[in-house]
C-alpha cells in the first residue's frame, strides 16, 4: 500500500501493457470516483429537484433519482422558459458575455503580443505584466459605486453596452497575461523573417503570430466568456430592467414568500450550463488560464 | 401520411397561438353592460362597463403603443404579489392596447432599485409594488404620484378607500392624500390546529401538566407558550413518524423575520391609552426626542419570550423565510404559526397542504402583562382591548412621480383593485394578496361576502369563517401597533432585523441585541436629522401631545 | 528590432482602457470618500389636454376634456467636504469590525482547505487510476458554475428540515458559526477542483528521474513528498495562494444568496457590507471609504507576493 501511494511516478511512465489493475489501484480508483461524485452531487441535486413537482421538493426520499424515487416532470422547465423575462435574461447574458470577451480579446491580444515580443525600457516588461495582473485582483466592490455614477452620467444605466464595457475591463488583464504566455512560447524567428521581408509589425502580428496562437487565444476567449457570464455584482449594480442577466434573474427566484426550490433549480441549471460547456471546450488551456499563465498545464 | 397530418396539426396550433388578442381573447363585452374577464387559468371574473370606467370599451385601445414598467418583489408567474400581475397582464393589454413590463426584483434589491430610480429621477419605472413601510422614503420627498384626481375622474376602473378598515386606509394614504391603489392587506393572525387542541386526550394531558384547561385558541401569549411546549417534540401528527413541533416561525435575516417580533411585542410594549402621547400608544420612538423605545423593558421581555417560543419549534427556522415555515405548518408539523393571510388561503391548496379543514385562525393572543411607560413598571393586564397589527408590507402599487404615463399605469393598477379582482386574489393563496376589505368579510361579520363565495373557490367553510373573523377582529381592533412610515424606515428595520436574528441564533443576548439596535438607530436619526425625524414621526403616528 | 515605436501602438489601447475604467473610478471614489454628495431631482407636472390621433381634444361623456399629465425634471447635486470623517467611522464601526472578522475567518477556513484537499486529490489522481481523463474533466465543472447559482443550490442542499444533508442534524444555516462554515464549504466545493487541477498539472511536470533517484536512495513516500515534491511545487503553491487569497477576500455572491449575511451579521462579508452601504442605503461616501480599506489590504497582499510574481513572469 505504501508503495502504491508513492506520488508522482505513475503518470509519466511509458504506457504499461494491458493488465488487470492491482488491488491498490482498484481501491484508489474507487476513491477517485467517490471524490468526483461528491463534487458532482450538487449539480446532480439541482437537476433532480428541477424535475420534481413542487410538493415533492422535500418529500422525495434518498438521493432523489428520477423514475426510481419520483416521477419526473418538465413542468418547471416549461414554466420558466415560457416567461419572456427568462428569455430576455438569456439573450442579455449571451450578448454581454460575447461582447465583453470579444472586446477584451481585441484590446488584450495586441497588448499581450507587445509584452511578449517588444522590449520596454522605462518600465520593464515583467513589471508591466504584473501591473496587468494586479488589476485582476482588484475587488469589484471598490469600483461599483463609481461605475454606477459614471454610467448614470453617460446615460448608460441598464444597458447591455455598459455591462459589456465593465465586464471587458475585469477580464482584460486576464487575456493580456495568458495570451502573452502563448506568444512567448512561439518562436519569434518566423515573425523576424517576415519583418526582414518587409512586413510591418502589425502584419507580422496579424498574419504570422496570431494564426499560430489562435487556438490558445480562442480558448482564453471561452474562459473569459464564462467569467463575464458568471458576473453578478456588476449586473446587479447596473441592470434594473432591460439588461437583467441570467445570474440576476437567478436571484429573482427568491420570493418574499420564500425560496421556490423548484424554480431556483431550473434557473440555476440554466445559469450554469452555458459557462460550464464553454469552459469544457477550452479544457486544454484551463490550468494555464486559471493560473494566469504561471503554471503550464 | 401520418407525419404530414401531424405537421398540419402543428401548423394549426401555431396559427391559433398567433391569432390577434383583439379577438376578445381575455375580455368579452356583453350587451347588458356586463363584462367577462378571463383569467389565464380559465376562470371568468364578472364585472361591468361602469366598474371598468370610461376609458375602456369594446372598440377602445386608449393606451395603444404605451409601454409601462412596474417593479415587484420577484416570485414569478405563480409567486406572491407578482403572480396576480402576470394573471392580469393579458387582460389589461387587451383592454388598453398597451404593453406591461413586470420587473421582478429580489426582495433585498427591490427597495434599492426603486430608490436609485427615484433619487436619480430616471423615470424608468412607472410604478412600484411597494411595502407600506417605504412610504416615508418616497412620499415626503415628492417621489410618489397622488392618485385622487385619477380616482375621481371616472375614467378608470373604480374602487374606493371606503372599503378599507381605517387601519389599512392609513397605509395607502399620506396626510389625507391617496397614493396607493388597493391590493394587499397584511396583518398577522394566529393559525392553529383545532383538532389537535380540542382532542380530549391531549386536553387531559395538558391539564395534568400545567394545571389549567387547554384554551382553544389561547388568549394570552403565555398560554400559547405552555401549549407550544406541551406539544413540541411529541409525534401528535399521524402523517409521519417523526416528532412534531409547537410553534413554527420564519426568522431568516434580510427578509421578513423581524415582523414576528413586531406583532408579538406590541402587547408587551405598547401602553394603552386614550390618545397618542409621549407614553401611550407609542412603540418605536419617544415622539418628543426620537430616543428609541426599542430597548424598553417591555420590548426586552417580548424578545426573551420570543426566544423561548423559538425553543418550541424546529431550530432550522432561524434560516427560514416565509415559504419554508409555512410549508412546515401546511405539512402538519406544527400546532401554531402566526403569520399573514397567505397561510389561511394556502391551507386550502391541497397540492401543498395536508390540513385543509383543520386550519383554524384567531386574532393574535395578548400578553398577560405589559410595560407601562408612564409608571415605568410592568402591569398585569387581563381582558384588555385587543392590540391589532398591520404588520407586513400590504404590498400595493404606487405610481412614480417621474412616470411619463401615470394614466396608463393607473389603469392597470386600478384594474387589479376592482372588487371581483381583489376578491379573486384574496381567495387564492398563491397570489400573496390577503383579505382585509369589507366586501371580503362575511355578512355576519359586517361585510358583504357570503360563505359560498369562498366554498366555491375551494375553501373549507369552517376554515374560511374563522379566518375571515380573525382578520376582521385584527384590522378593526381598538388599539393598533403603530406602523413605522418615516424616512429611513427600511434602514431602521434592517438594523432591527439583523440584531433580532443575532438574538434568535444565540449570537447576542436579547438585551445586547436591543441595546445595539437602539445605538445604531440613534446614528441613523443623527444622519437623517433629528428635528426632521421628530416632525415626520409625530405626523406618522398621529401624535396628540 | 523589438524596440520599435510600434510597440506602443500594440500596448497602449489596453493600458489606456484600464486607466479609464479602473483608475478613474478609483479616483472618483476617493473623492466620494472625502465629500458628502447629495443628489436631488425636482419634479414639476402640468396637465395637458389629451389629443386623439387627429389632434382633437378627447372629451369625457360629460363634455369635460380628458387630460394627461406631463412631467419635467431638474437635477441638482451638492457636495460638502467631510475630510476624514468616513475613514474615522470605518475605524470605530462595530459592523465593519465584524465584517473584517467574518472575512478573515472565512479566508482562514476556505483557502487552506482548498489547497490541502486539492493537493491530496492531485496525489490521488496522479496514481494509475481508471478513467482518469473522464474524472478529471468532471472535476472541472464546479469551477465554472455560476457562483450565485451555486450558492442558491447549496441553500437547498443545506436545507435543515428535509434537505439531502438534513440527517446530519448540523444547523448549517441557522447557527452563526455553522453558517460561516457553510459559506466556506460552498467556496471549497467550487475552488478545490481548481487547486486540484493546477497541482495535478504541476505533479505531472515533475521529472520522474528525481523521484526515482530519491527512491533508490531509500527515501520513504513521505520523504519524497516533503523533500522532493513540495520544494518543487513551491512556486505553484504561492501562485495558487495569491489567487485564492485575492478572490476569497472579495467574497460576495455566496453570502448574498446563501445566507443574506445572517444569521444576524454572522456571514456578512466585507464586500457585502460595502455593497449594502453604498447601493442599498446610499451612503456612498462611507461605502467608498470601505472599498478603499479592502483595496489597501489586497494591494498589500499583492505587494507581498510581488517579487515572487516578477520571477514567474520574467
Amino acid at each position: 500500500m505504501a508503495e502504491a501511494a508513492l506520488p508522482g511516478t505513475a503518470s509519466a511512465a511509458p504506457p504499461a501493457p494491458r493488465r488487470l489493475p492491482s488491488l491498490a489501484e482498484a481501491l484508489l480508483s474507487v476513491l477517485a470516483v467517490i471524490a468526483t461524485m461528491i463534487f458532482l452531487f450538487p449539480i446532480y441535486w439541482a437537476l433532480s429537484q428541477s424535475l420534481r413537482d413542487p410538493i415533492e421538493t422535500f418529500t422525495v426520499a434518498g438521493f432523489g433519482i428520477p423514475w426510481i424515487d419520483f416521477e419526473p416532470t418538465l413542468d418547471n422547465w416549461r414554466d420558466q422558459l415560457a416567461i419572456p423575462e427568462t428569455r430576455r435574461a438569456l439573450a442579455n447574458s449571451t450578448v454581454i458575455a460575447t461582447g465583453a470577451s470579444l472586446l477584451a480579446l481585441l484590446l488584450g491580444t495586441p497588448a499581450a503580443y507587445a509584452l511578449a515580443r517588444f522590449r520596454f525600457r522605462l518600465i520593464p516588461n515583467r513589471d508591466l505584466t504584473v501591473w496587468f495582473l494586479s488589476q485582476r485582483v482588484l475587488p469589484p466592490v471598490a469600483t461599483v459605486v463609481p461605475f454606477y455614477l459614471v454610467m448614470r452620467t453617460l446615460g448608460l444605466l441598464d444597458t447591455q453596452l455598459a455591462l459589456v464595457l465593465l465586464n471587458a475591463t475585469f477580464i482584460l488583464p486576464f487575456v493580456v497575461v495568458i495570451v502573452r504566455q502563448t506568444f512567448l512560447d512561439l518562436p519569434r524567428e518566423l515573425e523576424e523573417a517576415a519583418l526582414v521581408d518587409g512586413a510591418s509589425f502589425w502584419g507580422a502580428f496579424w498574419r504570422v503570430a496570431l494564426p499560430l496562437a489562435m487556438p490558445s487565444v480562442a480558448a482564453s476567449g471561452l474562459i473569459v466568456f464564462s467569467f463575464a457570464w458568471n458576473d453578478f455584482i456588476l449586473a446587479i449594480t447596473i441592470a434594473s430592467r432591460e439588461a437583467i442577466t441570467v445570474p440576476m434573474h437567478m436571484a429573482g427566484a427568491v420570493d418574499t414568500r420564500g425560496v421556490q426550490f423548484w424554480f431556483m433549480s431550473v434557473r440555476a441549471m440554466i445559469a450554469m450550463i452555458p459557462p460550464v460547456i464553454v469552459a469544457l471546450l477550452a479544457q486544454r488551456y484551463i490550468v494555464r488560464g486559471l493560473t494566469l499563465g504561471a503554471v503550464k498545464g | 401520411m401520418r407525419a404530414s397530418l401531424a405537421l398540419m396539426g402543428g401548423a394549426a396550433v401555431l396559427a391559433l397561438a398567433a391569432a390577434p388578442a383583439a379577438a376578445g381573447e381575455y375580455v368579452t363585452w356583453h350587451d347588458d353592460g356586463t363584462v367577462d374577464l378571463v383569467m389565464e387559468d380559465g376562470t371568468t371574473l364578472k364585472t361591468s362597463r361602469d366598474e371598468l370606467g370610461g376609458l375602456f370599451g369594446p372598440d377602445q385601445k386608449p393606451f395603444e403603443g404605451t409601454e409601462i414598467s412596474i417593479t415587484v418583489n420577484s416570485g414569478g408567474p405563480k409567486g406572491g404579489i407578482s403572480g396576480p400581475m402576470h394573471s392580469f397582464r393579458p387582460i389589461w393589454e387587451e383592454l388598453s392596447g398597451g404593453k406591461l413590463n413586470i420587473v421582478e426584483l429580489p426582495f433585498a434589491e427591490h427597495y434599492t432599485k426603486m430608490m436609485l430610480d427615484l433619487r436619480n429621477g430616471t423615470g424608468q419605472y412607472d410604478a412600484f409594488m411597494v411595502g407600506a413601510f417605504w412610504y416615508g422614503d418616497i412620499v415626503p420627498a415628492g417621489y410618489a404620484y397622488a392618485i385622487d384626481e385619477l380616482m375621481d375622474s371616472g375614467d378608470f376602473p373604480s374602487w374606493t378607500y371606503d372599503d378599507m378598515p381605517p387601519s389599512l386606509k392609513a397605509l395607502y394614504t399620506w396626510k389625507g392624500e391617496g397614493f396607493g391603489t388597493l391590493n394587499d392587506a397584511d396583518g398577522q393572525v394566529l393559525y392553529y390546529r383545532k383538532s389537535v387542541l380540542e382532542n380530549p386526550e391531549h386536553q387531559a394531558a395538558f391539564k395534568q401538566e400545567y394545571g389549567y384547561d387547554l384554551p382553544s385558541p389561547p388568549k394570552t401569549w403565555q398560554q400559547l407558550l405552555d401549549i407550544s411546549r406541551h406539544f413540541n417534540g411529541k409525534n401528535w401528527d399521524a402523517n409521519d413518524s417523526e416528532a412534531d413541533s409547537g410553534t413554527v416561525l420564519h426568522l431568516k435575516v434580510g427578509e421578513q423575520g423581524h415582523y414576528h417580533f413586531q406583532s408579538l411585542s406590541a402587547s408587551f410594549a405598547v401602553t394603552p391609552g386614550e390618545k397618542v402621547d409621549r407614553t401611550h400608544n407609542v412603540y418605536w420612538f419617544d415622539p418628543i426626542d426620537m430616543k428609541p423605545l426599542i430597548n424598553s423593558p417591555g420590548h426586552l421581555r417580548a424578545l426573551e419570550f420570543l426566544q423561548e417560543l423559538h425553543g418550541t419549534g424546529p431550530s432550522a427556522q432561524v434560516g427560514w423565510s416565509l415559504g419554508e415555515a409555512w410549508d412546515y405548518f401546511l405539512r402538519g408539523k406544527a400546532v401554531f404559526v402566526f403569520s399573514w393571510g397567505d397561510v389561511g388561503a394556502l391551507c386550502q391548496d391541497t397540492t401543498r397542504s395536508n390540513i385543509q379543514g383543520d386550519c383554524a385562525a384567531a386574532v393574535l393572543p395578548m400578553s398577560d402583562e405589559y410595560y407601562d411607560m408612564e409608571k415605568k413598571s410592568f402591569v398585569k393586564a387581563e381582558d384588555r382591548p385587543q392590540v391589532g397589527n398591520t404588520t407586513g408590507g400590504s404590498w400595493h402599487g404606487v405610481i412614480s412621480n417621474f412616470s411619463a404615463n401615470p394614466e396608463a399605469t393607473y389603469s392597470f393598477l386600478s384594474l387589479m383593485a376592482i372588487r371581483p379582482a381583489s376578491m379573486w386574489n384574496a381567495q387564492h393563496g398563491w397570489t400573496g394578496v390577503d383579505p382585509g376589505y369589507s366586501y371580503q368579510f362575511l355578512e355576519e361579520q359586517g361585510g358583504t361576502a357570503k360563505i359560498e363565495d369562498y366554498v366555491d373557490a375551494g375553501w373549507s367553510a369552517e376554515d374560511a369563517s374563522s379566518y375571515l373573523q380573525a382578520y376582521r377582529d385584527n384590522f378593526y381592533a381598538p388599539t393598533m401597533l403603530t406602523y413605522l412610515r418615516i424616512p429611513g424606515t427600511f434602514e431602521y428595520w434592517d438594523i432591527l432585523d439583523k440584531n433580532l436574528s443575532a438574538a434568535m441564533s444565540g449570537a447576542k443576548t436579547a438585551k445586547e441585541a436591543l441595546d445595539d439596535t437602539a445605538t445604531s438607530w440613534e446614528q441613523v436619526t443623527e444622519r437623517i436629522g433629528r428635528e426632521k425625524q421628530i416632525e415626520d414621526y409625530q405626523a406618522a403616528i398621529g401624535f396628540e401631545g | 528590432m523589438w524596440t520599435s515605436r510600434a510597440r506602443f501602438f500594440f500596448l497602449l489601447p489596453a493600458v489606456v482602457w484600464i486607466f479609464a475604467f479602473t483608475l478613474f473610478p478609483l479616483g472618483y471614489s476617493l473623492y466620494l470618500a472625502f465629500y458628502k454628495v447629495e443628489t436631488r431631482t425636482e419634479v414639476t407636472r402640468i396637465q395637458e389636454p389629451l389629443l386623439d390621433a387627429a389632434g382633437e381634444p378627447v372629451l369625457r361623456p360629460d363634455g369635460t376634456p380628458r387630460t394627461r399629465s406631463v412631467v419635467s425634471k431638474e437635477q441638482r447635486s451638492i457636495a460638502e467636504f467631510v475630510g476624514l470623517a468616513n475613514f474615522r467611522r470605518l475605524w470605530v464601526d462595530p459592523q465593519v469590525h465584524e465584517a473584517v472578522r467574518v472575512t478573515l475567518l472565512f479566508v482562514l477556513m476556505a483557502v487552506p482547505t482548498q489547497l490541502a484537499l486539492g493537493f491530496l486529490l492531485a496525489l490521488l489522481f496522479n496514481q494509475r487510476i481508471v478513467a482518469r481523463p473522464v474524472l478529471r474533466t468532471a472535476m472541472l465543472l464546479p469551477i465554472f458554475a455560476t457562483p450565485i447559482a451555486v450558492a442558491y443550490l447549496f441553500f437547498t442542499i443545506f436545507y435543515e428540515a428535509g434537505g439531502p444533508l438534513g440527517w446530519t442534524g448540523i444547523p448549517f444555516l441557522s447557527d452563526p458559526f455553522w453558517a460561516l462554515v457553510s459559506v466556506a464549504i460552498v467556496d471549497v466545493w467550487q475552488w478545490t477542483p481548481f487547486c486540484f487541477l493546477v497541482f495535478l498539472a504541476a505533479l505531472q511536470g515533475v521529472p520522474d528521474e528525481l523521484v526515482e533517484a530519491a527512491r533508490i536512495d531509500g527515501a520513504s513516500g513521505l520523504d519524497i513528498l516533503l523533500r522532493v515534491l513540495l520544494p518543487l511545487l513551491q512556486p505553484v503553491v504561492l501562485i495558487i495562494l495569491l489567487l485564492r487569497l485575492a478572490e476569497a477576500l472579495k467574497l460576495f455572491d455566496i453570502p448574498f444568496a446563501l445566507t443574506g449575511g445572517g444569521p444576524g451579521i454572522a456571514t456578512q462579508s466585507y464586500s457585502f457590507l460595502a455593497f449594502r452601504t453604498g447601493l442599498r442605503f446610499f451612503d456612498l461616501g462611507y461605502a467608498s471609504a470601505m472599498a478603499y480599506g479592502l483595496l489597501i489590504i489586497v494591494m498589500l497582499i499583492v505587494t507581498f507576493f510581488f517579487r515572487r510574481l516578477r520571477q514567474s513572469y520574467g
